[in-house]
């Protein structure tokens, strides 16, 4: 998931992985943002007290970090994921303390190389992973979701939410192998949605209305899917989730 | 006098920058914009243009490319790369991701060292930072005479305030805007997730929200709408002197 601050994508990617753990899928769902995020939007409360996967990850002589003696992405999901509801596990990056980000470096670097083996792990070949990732283009041009085969870009109708959208799916694009679609999100109507297309210039394959339950959810850090799971905005993401499956 | 923005994605940002760049400028400050976001936007609420927002060059990837010549000092980068905005707004972008792979981010010029090595010379440095607490966590004392921490409500918004506030209250002067705030309930929703803070208030506004559908400066649409007059109030706060109307 990928898009402009405040875009969305957390929601989104949280109430995805919700549905997509309803339809008996197996689901990892990886945030690698480093400020708090997919956690709350997936209804399993506020992110741990401890950076996770801090001690999966070491320093060689020269400084250099690797992953310890043994660890791999299916160690590092079984030890270091929790639990969120509907059985997904979730494996996140440490969040950012007020003293830097020294004392997470461990799990920046763990996570980091976890992911990059991801791909090639066939235990997870039959799950399907979500992962959340921070604003703007940054993580995806330095290649933090190398997993993906499909990057939804999520946009509002703003001029800035649009221009980010068309950054990040180009970048997105020019990586092997990747596709990349539009999600318009926060929508009143149809000419909302002209207005994203417009400025993207394409087609979005789902727009999720703006909706006060959502919106309500996000205030208090509840998942949408538990605080308002017959609203327009989650049975949209269903819509989206099949979607994306039939693409 | 260097005034830093910082807060989560989509909290207001970029709409705070610009706002009080351009208030400053019209009270007769010069004003460099200094957007140090990796995807730059502060454009856009400056009143360049959407579509020429996303042209601009950045400082770094203009010396990498070089299509110009060597530029070794800070003013001169300024110089070279700056756009020029409504009400005599200098904007300058510190660099933009735009493709797979781009360099490494500890070499060439960088968002933080433009914040920390320019001189405000007498003029003002509005610097747009890049979502989240990378740049406050790098910033030291005296790069920045404020920083202005973007607070709406909602959890996450919130929470990365929080944690804003916490870490550069520890190196300068701290303003909490609390920002859309549509009644009551949200302010007390802000105030109890950053309490012992005063708050400066800017009300949600049909006019912002407006200029951000349409890529323009909320300025240009209507000065005197609730949300852009409590901004504009901002900005003569921190330049100590009333704007004129």
């Amino acid at each position: 998931m990928i898009g402009k601050g405040g875009a969305g994508k957390s929601v989104i990617s949280g109430t995805m992985a919700r549905v997509l753990a309803r339809d008996g899928r197996r689901v990892l769902a990886l945030d690698s943002d480093l400020l708090p995020g997919l956690s709350l939007s997936l209804g399993a409360g506020p992110d741990p007290a401890e950076p996770p996967l801090n001690d999966a990850a070491e320093q060689d002589e020269n400084g250099r970090w690797r992953l310890k003696k043994g660890i791999g992405p299916v160690r590092a999901v079984k030890r270091y994921a929790t639990d969120a509801p509907d059985g997904i596990r979730l494996l996140q990056a440490g969040k950012v303390p007020k003293d830097g980000l020294e004392p997470i470096m461990g799990s920046i670097n763990a996570f980091y190389r976890v992911v990059h083996r991801l791909p090639d792990a066939r235990t997870f070949d039959d799950w399907t992973v979500v992962g959340d990732l921070p604003a703007g283009p940054r993580q995806i041009a330095f290649g933090w979701a190398p997993y993906a085969d499909t990057y939804v870009a999520v946009v509002q109708p703003s001029a800035q939410s649009a221009l980010t959208a068309r950054r990040v799916a180009r970048i997105a694009r020019s990586r092997d192998g990747a596709r990349a679609v539009f999600v318009a999100n926060r929508v009143t109507g149809p000419a909302d949605v002209r207005h994203v297309e417009e400025m993207i210039g394409e087609p979005v394959l789902a727009a999720v209305p703006v909706d006060e339950a959502v919106a309500r959810a996000e205030l208090l850090g509840f998942a949408p899917i538990d605080h308002a799971p017959d609203s327009a905005a989650v049975l949209e993401i269903e819509r989206l989730v099949t979607a994306l499956a039939d693409e | 006098m260097k005034i830093a923005v910082a807060g989560k994605g989509g909290a207001g940002k970029t709409t705070v920058s610009g706002t009080v760049a351009r208030a400053l400028a019209r009270a007769g400050h010069s004003v460099l914009a200094l957007d140090a976001d990796a995807n730059p936007m502060l454009g856009v609420s400056l009143g360049v243009g959407a579509e020429q927002t996303d042209l601009l060059l950045g400082v770094r990837q203009g010396l990498e490319t070089g299509e110009v010549e060597h530029e070794p000092t800070i003013e001169g980068m300024v110089e070279r790369f700056g756009a020029d905005a409504p009400d005599g707004v200098r904007l300058v972008v510190a660099s933009r991701i735009d493709g797979d792979s781009p360099g490494c981010q500890c070499c060439g010029v960088s968002p933080d060292q433009l914040l920390r090595e320019l001189e405000d010379g007498g003029r003002t440095v509005l610097c747009d930072l890049e979502a989240g607490l990378g740049t406050i966590l790098r910033l030291a004392p005296g790069n920045a005479d404020v920083v202005l921490v973007v607070a709406n409500p909602a959890a996450k918004a919130l929470e990365v305030a929080r944690r804003a506030v916490a870490i550069a209250a520890d190196k300068t002067e701290v303003i909490v805007l609390a920002n859309r705030v549509r009644d009551d309930a949200d302010l007390e929703t802000i105030r109890a997730a950053i309490p012992d803070r005063e708050l400066v208030v800017i009300p949600e506004d049909a006019t912002i929200a407006r200029a951000d559908r349409d890529g323009v400066a909320p300025i240009d649409l209507d000065p005197y709408s609730p949300g852009v007059k409590a901004l504009v109030a901002l900005a003569d706060r921190l330049a100590g002197a009333p704007v004129p109307a």
